[in-house]
């Protein structure tokens, strides 16, 4: 008997009452965004307090009926066990597709709690605005949930004694933390798409939109970024096929916003600081919540077959006309409004960080577009020609590979040109130190025997831009030595302190080299796979693998088999690895365990496949270079984005910085 | 500089051994240029299936026969028609797909250029005090503007 009782029976009313309340919130803002009246604005606040309330009162109806085991619900039936632990028994909530809605619907309305209580209380206008198609996207969830996909729909017949239990593969400490964190971005970006479409609409269109958002916009991406990088080391440690990212319709998914995400992220500086772009930016945010909503679309339409997917329910259609509102309304607003987005400012010169951030933005949006035309590109063709076409990694690599070393050169080219202008001459001053430095890499690698030119191009391109960006860390620093005669370790600290959001964007920045360099190792990736019985070796890389045996173990969830391999490499012995084959019980399905030993230089990765009854075992083994580093660069961009979050809030530009521009000191900001 | 760099590359293009591949390594190389006809949207190589590693057997005995990678393909495309490549064609329906990005990217970067030639060649506003481009500041920002003035004047 669970010590916790089902509150299912509160679910759906609240959820009805929620949507009650959406909707007054919905008439109170718009009424509040065209009249600018503070008592209808803080109306709207309060039915739109209240709808948060409700939603999470439904949620956690589900959660007690989660570890209450009330399999009366369908959706604790089918997605939990009696044996299963606490932990994945609440992951359960996202681990389906109705469950996962009142997750996301439930996100969505508290960050809109969260975002319209902080908003600039003198903005009547614009918190009306943004409010009111907050609380439509909201209602829109809330409806989904509330009918075609209610997760407090009862079981059909008797009441099951015991659950299916969570698919064996979510049961994984990486699927607790990736699928909210990615929701967490997902639902993050519909603040400042709210606020672009509320400004818009209330043509409050000054910068007050992104800077009331900024710390969304940068904790949504941050919140993205992580979970696409846990999402690669869930499928590197769990799916046994030795890598991180299989340019899967789902992956890709969530890496399209990421993309224009990451394009608004630096396009949006030039707006702050010379106030052009706007309609651009608008343009960018729209298409990056559109690109979030689609990704909900593909993992819930069945359009698509990914093992991301959940199973083909009836809500995937109603996503396709709130996707062609959101599409058609958004850009529809910045045509409407287009006079009101003008530039203020021309750009001064050709050579000017400005043009070095449009040229960024372009390669972004052409590898969104890109991996958009890749995932549907199966079905348009069908459609078509009737032929039916898979696009698969080999395409990816492809176009990948030239944008990705593109926006890399980019990334080391930014920082050494000032904004406005820049001489030609104090360009190559600036640029000629990383040059030589790229250069020299090829010349110590090619010599050394590296004979991949895109690995080699990779490691010079990185090295090309982290010289920059030391060489910017180093600049910085020297001016606090100088003046404040500091060492080293204090002046960088305060020349970071100084400037959060330009160095933390450098940290980020170093943190994607790290990763280009892991994805670098991936070209001298081996492989080898065996038949192995008791006492075979196996020989790969500089590794020796012997494997020693199985043994077995029962527990309530799984029947465990473990392969004994002993490691050694030349005439060190590494000791022991032991990769498992497990059968889960409740569901009756074959899961492998992977074992991996992983330091900076590779990874030995480790996956039996299946044991033959005269105890032989099938074998599977990766060593793969450099991997170690794609984990350690993420964290350091996520350091570099907490430095950024910790900043103060941007100086929009002033008069003296609008007027026509006079010559820059060669290292501006 | 420039210079150098090239003439590496070149060293090392010309230089670099003609790498014989084992039956074992193309089986891998074709594994990840196939997709699975037993998981969905995956690659051979990247599918867990037991049919999926028979596969692998069969496209590594294929590679024993002294089979290449281009009959390999082949036999498997007249097999299990034409969406088994994870790499579409560049022939017939799967040419725009290779086309596109490629035209998404020229088409960006001739409009960044022209638009970027045509912004910094314009003569730099007259006024630049239009109602838009006044930031009115609210009393908190106003004062923390004065301290964050005072305190640079102070480090100067």
């Amino acid at each position: 008997m669970s010590p916790v009782r089902s509150l299912a029976g509160l679910g759906r009313p609240s959820l009805l009452v929620a949507l009650l309340f959406s909707l007054i919130a919905i008439v109170a803002f718009i009424a509040a965004g065209r009249s600018g009246r503070r008592d209808l604005s803080e109306a709207g606040k309060r039915a739109l307090y209240a709808t948060f309330g409700f939603t999470a009162l439904a949620t956690i109806s589900l959660i007690t009926a989660l570890l209450a085991h009330d399999f009366s619900l369908s959706y604790v039936a089918n997605y939990t066990s009696r044996s299963l632990s606490v932990p994945y028994t609440i992951s359960a909530l996202w681990g389906g597709m109705e469950g996962s809605l009142l997750f996301w619907t439930t996100l969505l309305t508290g960050f809109s709690a969260l975002a319209i209580a902080r908003a600039p209380a003198r903005s009547s206008r614009l918190v009306g605005g943004a409010g009111a198609v907050l609380m439509g996207i909201a209602g829109f969830f809330l409806f989904m949930v509330a009918f075609p996909g209610n997760p407090f729909a009862q079981v059909a017949g008797d009441v099951p004694i015991d659950g299916n239990g969570l698919n064996p593969l979510l049961q994984s400490p990486g699927m607790i933390i990736h699928p909210p964190l990615l929701y967490t971005g997902f639902v993050g970006f519909s603040i400042p798409f709210a606020f672009a479409i509320g400004a818009l609409f209330t043509k409050r269109l000054d910068d007050s939109w992104f800077t009331a958002t900024r710390q969304w916009t940068l904790f949504a991406w941050t919140a993205l970024s992580v979970g696409i990088v846990l999402g690669g080391a869930w499928a590197y440690t769990e799916l046994g096929w030795g890598g991180y990212w299989a340019w899967d319709p789902v992956e890709n998914a969530s890496f399209m916003p990421w993309l224009t995400a990451t394009a608004f992220l630096h396009s949006v500086v030039i707006q702050e600081k010379r106030r052009m772009l706007k309609v651009w930016n608008v343009t960018l945010i729209v298409l990056t919540y559109a690109f979030a909503v689609f990704g909900t679309f593909l993992t819930r339409s069945g359009l698509l077959s990914s093992i991301h997917t959940f199973s083909e329910g009836p809500i995937g259609k109603y996503f396709l006309p709130f996707l062609a509102l959101l599409l058609i309304g958004g850009l529809g607003m910045v045509a409407y409004r287009l006079d009101a987005l003008r530039s203020e400012n021309q750009l001064d010169a050709l050579i000017s960080r400005e043009s070095a951030f449009i040229a960024n933005n372009v390669l972004f949006v052409a590898a969104a577009f890109t991996v958009l035309l890749g995932t549907i590109y199966p079905i348009i063709a069908e459609v078509f020609s009737g032929i039916r076409l898979s696009v698969g990694p080999p395409f990816y690599n492809a176009i990948f590979t030239p944008i990705g070393l593109a926006i890399i050169g980019l990334t080391g080219i930014g920082p050494l040109i000032s904004w406005r202008r820049m001489s030609k001459g104090t360009f190559w001053r600036m640029i000629r130190v990383p040059l030589a430095a790229g250069g020299l890499t090829v010349l110590i690698l090619g010599l050394g025997g590296l004979s991949s030119p895109g690995a080699l191009l990779s490691f010079a391109l990185c090295v090309f831009t982290a010289t920059a960006i030391v060489g910017e860390f180093m600049r910085g620093s020297r001016v606090y030595r100088r003046r404040d005669n500091v060492g080293a370790f204090t002046a960088l600290n305060r020349t970071i302190a100084r400037n959060r959001r330009r160095y933390g964007g450098y940290i980020v920045h170093l943190g994607v080299l790290l990763i280009v360099i892991g994805f670098a190792g991936n070209a001298f990736k081996v492989e080898r796979r065996a038949d192995m019985a008791p006492g075979d070796t196996l020989d790969i890389a500089a590794y020796t693998l012997t494997y020693e045996g199985a043994r077995a173990a029962t527990t309530p969830e799984k029947e465990i088999t473990e392969a004994q391999i002993a490691v050694g490499r030349g005439d060190d012995d590494l000791g022991t690895i032991r990769p498992q084959r497990n059968l889960h019980l409740a569901q009756g399905q074959w899961q492998s365990e992977v074992a991996i030993r992983t330091n900076p230089i590779e990874d030995l990765y480790v996956v039996v496949t299946g044991f033959d009854t005269d105890g032989s075992a099938v074998i599977r083994t990766f060593v793969n270079p450099l991997t170690w580093w794609i984990w350690a660069g993420a964290a350091v961009m996520l350091a570099g984005m907490l430095v950024i979050m910790s900043g103060r809030a941007p100086v929009i530009a002033t008069a003296a910085q609008r007027a026509p521009a006079k010559k820059q000191p060669a290292v501006a900001g | 500089m420039k210079r150098v760099a090239w003439m590496t590359f070149l060293l090392l293009a010309l230089t670099a051994p003609a790498m014989a591949q084992s039956p074992e390594d193309l089986a891998n190389d074709i594994s990840n240029k196939v997709i699975s006809p037993f998981c969905p949207g995956v690659t051979l190589h990247d599918c867990p299936s037991p049919s999926a590693l028979d596969m692998r057997d069969r496209i590594e005995g294929y590679a024993r026969q002294g089979m290449d990678e281009a009959a390999i393909m082949e036999r498997l495309e007249a097999e299990y028609g034409p969406s088994i490549r994870a790499e579409p064609s560049s022939e017939g329906a799967g040419i725009l797909v290779w086309i596109l990005p490629s035209v998404a990217v020229l088409t960006g970067g001739v409009l960044a250029w022209w638009l970027v030639r045509r912004w910094s060649s314009r003569r730099p506003p007259q006024t630049t005090t239009s109602p838009q481009a006044t930031v009115e500041l609210s009393a908190s920002e106003r004062q923390r503007l004065d301290a964050e003035l005072g305190r640079l004047r102070k480090e100067s």
